[in-house]
């Protein structure tokens, strides 16, 4: 693949993926994190405290966007930091939109760099979960 | 569980200390494998050694917020009841994750020795449509023992209710 470069990209541009979020994924999830709290996969202990059933984990939230980024950066692009608030749970089984937006292209100490606004959208695509920001740095146009 | 009117004495305490001892594990080909997949990455250089020396890397390397985890401890406590933590915020029984910020410094790759130290950076008390909360904010600091370099930041927010 063709490794993007600053100069390719503009404000405004936006980016994203879908993903689904089965039991099963959550489970292998909770075996990478180490993060076996049941409210990710136990529906009645969702249940006792308080919650329609399972959910997302949100540092999977979270690491979901990380993902977007390193793959839209590529081998020579760089995250410089990612952070997410976990606002409004998702309930699991259902899909997701992780996405981007380029809020600001900028220079700064000869590094090239991009702000982007970035979140979790449910697919009812009005429900944003997971709102933060993101700053990546990219190669220049040889 | 009651209503707090501010934070305990032994709130106020913890703020800018230490959680636990710092912590020493080996960031493992198998660790970095598992996190990919269920990230849900297809780069082949976070999946094969040579697929990532290739790309320039020394080893396998590890996706960006994967820092490896801790080791297990057979003779500890089961990390999966809804308390897990100090008495002053075991106060409220159930916990969320309220948001996570990652600060990347270096590559982190399969065999690195990482030292985790975390710090609570504030307490605070904030009501929600499920009850008080306790909002907590810890920042962990991974650093490569080989060499002393810090090689990312996590930032967490934790919410007990």
């Amino acid at each position: 693949m063709t490794q993007l470069t600053w100069d390719d990209v503009a404000e405004g541009q936006e980016i994203s993926i879908v993903e689904e979020t089965p039991s099963q994924r959550l489970v292998i999830w909770a075996a990478a994190s180490g993060d076996f709290y049941q409210i990710h996969y136990d529906d009645s202990i969702a249940n006792e405290n308080k919650l329609p059933g399972i959910i997302v984990h949100g540092a999977l939230k979270g690491m979901l966007v990380g993902r977007l980024l390193d793959e839209w950066i590529g081998d020579e692009g760089r995250i410089v930091r990612w952070g997410v608030s976990y606002r409004a749970m998702d309930r699991a089984r259902l899909p997701i939109t992780v996405w981007g937006r380029v809020t600001r292209k900028y220079e700064d100490g000869g590094r090239a760099l991009l702000d982007l606004d970035v979140g979790v959208k449910q697919q009812d695509g009005t429900t944003e979960t997971t709102p933060g920001t993101a700053t990546v740095e990219l190669p220049r146009r040889a | 569980m009651p209503e707090l009117e501010d934070l305990t004495p032994e709130m106020k305490a913890a703020i800018g200390a230490e959680v636990g001892p710092p912590a020493v594990w080996e960031v493992t080909t198998q660790g970095i494998r598992t996190f990919a997949r269920a990230v849900g990455y297809t780069n082949p250089v976070y999946y094969d050694a040579a697929a990532a020396r290739a790309k320039g890397h020394r080893d396998l390397l590890a996706p960006p917020g994967f820092y490896g985890m801790p080791i297990y401890d057979p003779a500890g406590p089961a990390n999966e009841s809804n308390s897990s933590g100090a008495d002053w915020e075991n106060v409220f029984p159930r916990r969320l994750n309220g948001g996570t910020e990652v600060i990347p410094e270096q590559d982190v790759y399969a065999g690195d020795i990482l030292e985790a130290r975390t710090r609570v950076t504030s307490l605070a008390l904030r009501a929600s449509r499920m009850g008080q909360m306790l909002v907590r904010e810890a920042e962990t600091v991974y650093t490569r023992t080989s060499d002393g370099a810090i090689v990312g930041r996590i930032v967490n927010t934790g919410l007990r209710y």
